[in-house]
């Protein structure tokens, strides 16, 4: 195992720097820069186009510059933004990665979530009514013309009937004296979700083995009620406390673009699970399950949907990809300034340093995302486990 | 005289399909005593299979028990919910399945999937009583203990077949059905599965229902056995005295279709044409087309089927003792 994920490191690594490479040269091949717009300024001395070139290196060959660039980014030497000139990009995007991982992680898990579980029901009911129209109505979700279907729901959820924010992630009036910065809420919420995730997460571990099904399921709850009186005088003491108001605003703010990209991202999840798990259920190991008495929940969860998980895992990896790019939509529509927005106004401006910098965070993103994939995959599935160790 | 475990009358059994209901199993009656191993035999599509799915009640959607009743000591298991089924599944009638090679989850280990099964019927133990009670299954079945942390990929065919076994027991089940377990086996193999099956039906005094379409396979395994055709038992009775004495036109092509390592060299015969279709109403004897010697009788299928006791414990299909 240890030797598995060593080797899919190194691949990651190796697959890291063409990225890098080949994204600088792309970017290099834009016609135009952003500073021609200094040449048409009529104020400006003669040389001050060519001298800002040089102030930035551009003027140097091609070559020399990659390798400049790779070793910079390896030292974590971004540069300087050309728009908003002392400004390195990693300011700006640590300013605005909290944003989108926020919303875009819990987007992830939810879609993920309910598109299996929509999936696995499908299957199992498969052929009764509610089967036939969940199934027409993932297909149409999956199809729909994504920005033209979120400016609707924009519009009749936000304008229409007015339940939820059109755009942003805070009403700026509310922020007004607020003592500190938008980011460091986002900082606290994701903390606190990962923390409670992490508990959950030793809480499932300790309780596999308890023998007893029913007992499980009790120590489970009991988990589960555990958390949420932590968390609850987490948010009603001291820092948290202070905080829980703003925390609110982000959260309300949250809701609508969350509800609209899980109602675009489940149905892939859902059909895909559905396919596969109608394969599972013919297979004989199903039968057995049912000879051996075990309940229909019990067949369904533990041997059905275990086994139809693997290909699904699969294809949520290039899900989280595309939702990485359906970032900047999203971005866009819902008014929501994260990295998918500073990615298309730095890609518009031709502010390279910056582009160069928030792509290679979205880079570094899906690569861990697919490295995370793999291995969780050879811990579903012991056949690529013992593979590897050969 | 002992207990009679599992009786079964009269038990009608189809399959709805678009063409119209396919009658996979027509009136079959057996009982089936304590201790003792039980054959069915009968080429593909006769309806074995049917017959050990209809006693778990495991047909498939369309399949439909039209009439008749299977008792498990004494309890009616048909008009069972499927509820209380599961309380009679792997506990009462257990079954190693056609092609045990898949009848393992990939992704589960070996042992807990043992585990699942007792840990449902026996939802007080603790962890370490069913750990204990699995490798004593393992034992019986001349598994090493490691093989509980393994999983089904890592094994070979034949110990995925001890391990199904051992899976089968692990509830202790009054009777256990072994739906030809050694296909896809090699013959040497397939000897060893057949003498560990006796072993544990003797040690643990099981009931067995052993179903092959191999009649050598059923003479070394049963002390009784029925042979089927076209959904209908037409020969029951004492194995030994079926292969002594044939008294269906069927049962003896199927003999004779075998061939034997003692006694004259004989030529093989073949059974020519092919099974009815049960499609629908189905009149007079099934055999009657492919059959050599047919009688007037049999011919314009005045007869109706149904097994009468030609010598003692010896029962045929009266078409056919009337036809010999």
């Amino acid at each position: 195992m240890t030797k598995y994920i060593i080797n899919r490191f190194l691949q990651l690594v190796l697959v890291f720097f063409v990225f890098l490479v080949s994204s600088y040269l792309l970017f290099n091949a834009m016609p135009g820069d952003a500073f021609t717009s200094l040449l048409l300024n009529p104020q400006l001395p003669p040389d001050a186009y060519e001298k800002t070139i040089a102030l930035y290196g551009l003027d140097r060959p091609l070559s020399e510059r990659v390798i400049k660039y790779v070793q910079n980014f390896f030292k974590g030497d971004f540069g300087f933004s050309y728009r908003y000139y002392p400004k390195s990009p990693i300011e700006l995007i640590a300013e605005r990665l909290p944003r989108t991982l926020m919303l875009f992680a819990l987007v992830n898990i939810i879609s993920f979530y309910t598109g299996f579980l929509v999936g696995k029901i499908l299957a199992w009911r498969r052929g009764s009514k509610s089967e036939t129209w969940l199934t027409l109505a993932s297909v149409l979700s999956y199809t729909v013309f994504y920005p033209w279907f979120a400016l609707l729901m924009l519009w009749f959820f936000g304008y229409k009937m007015g339940w939820f924010p059109i755009g942003k992630f805070l009403y700026p009036e509310k922020w007004y004296d607020a003592p500190f910065d938008s980011d460091v809420v986002f900082m606290m919420m994701i903390k606190f979700t990962v923390v409670v995730s992490i508990i959950q997460f030793i809480a499932y571990l300790f309780t596999r083995n308890i023998e007893s099904l029913s007992l499980r399921r009790n120590a489970r709850l009991l988990s589960l009620v555990l958390i949420f009186i932590g968390s609850y005088f987490y948010w009603n003491t001291g820092d948290a406390l202070i905080k829980k108001p703003y925390a609110a605003d982000i959260s309300f703010h949250m809701i609508l673009p969350t509800i609209v990209v899980t109602i675009v991202a489940f149905a892939g999840t859902a059909l895909l699970t559905r396919t596969t798990m109608m394969e599972v259920l013919k297979e004989d190991y199903i039968q057995t399950a049912r000879a051996k008495g075990l309940s229909q929940k019990r067949i369904r969860d533990r041997h059905a949907a275990r086994t139809a998980l693997l290909p699904v895992v699969t294809s949520f990896i290039f899900t989280i990809v595309t939702i990485i790019d359906g970032s900047v939509l999203t971005e866009q529509i819902f008014s929501w300034p994260g990295m998918g927005q500073l990615l298309l106004q730095a890609v518009l401006n031709e502010d390279i340093p910056v582009a160069m910098a928030a792509f290679s965070f979205v880079g570094i993103f899906a690569l861990v995302a697919h490295f995370v994939a793999d291995i969780s995959y050879a811990y579903l599935d012991p056949r690529i486990r013992i593979k590897s160790q050969g | 005289m002992s207990k009679t475990v599992l009786k079964v009358e009269n038990l009608n059994m189809h399959y709805e399909t678009i063409a119209g209901n396919v009658s996979a199993v027509r009136d079959v009656s057996f009982e089936l005593k304590e201790g003792e191993s039980f054959g069915l035999v009968g080429e593909s599509g006769c309806g074995k299979t049917s017959v050990a799915m209809s006693l778990l009640q495991l047909q498939a959607d369309n399949a439909k028990i039209s009439s008749g009743s299977i008792k498990l000591n004494d309890e009616e298991l048909v008009t069972k919910t499927e509820k209380e089924l599961r309380k009679i599944r792997w506990k009462g009638i257990s079954i190693v399945f056609q092609g045990a090679m898949n009848a393992w989850n990939p992704v589960v280990k070996i042992g807990e999937q043992i585990r699942e099964a007792i840990r449902e019927h026996y939802p007080n133990n603790s962890k370490e009583e069913n750990s204990e009670k699995i490798k004593k299954l393992f034992d019986i079945v001349g598994l090493e203990h490691s093989i509980m942390n393994r999983f089904p990929h890592e094994l070979s065919g034949g110990m995925k077949q001890r391990a199904v076994i051992a899976l089968a027991l692990s509830c202790d089940p009054k009777v256990l059905i072994a739906d030809e377990p050694t296909t896809a086996l090699d013959v040497v193999i397939q000897d060893q599965i057949l003498k560990e099956i006796s072993k544990v039906q003797e040690l643990l005094g099981l009931s067995l229902i052993y179903i092959s379409h191999d009649i050598a396979v059923i003479a070394e395994m049963t002390s009784n056995m029925a042979v089927m055709y076209a959904g209908s038992i037409v020969e029951m009775g004492k194995t030994s005295e079926i292969f002594s004495n044939p008294r269906h036109a069927y049962t003896k092509l199927l003999l004779e279709s075998t061939p034997s390592i003692v006694g004259e060299k004989k030529k093989l015969r073949s059974l020519d044409g092919e099974p009815p279709s049960l499609i629908g109403d189905i009149k007079g004897c099934t055999f009657s087309p492919r059959c050599p010697e047919p009688s007037d009788s049999c011919k314009n299928q005045s007869l109706e089927m149904g097994l009468i006791e030609a010598a003692p414990d010896h029962f045929v299909d009266q078409c056919c003792v009337e036809c010999v």
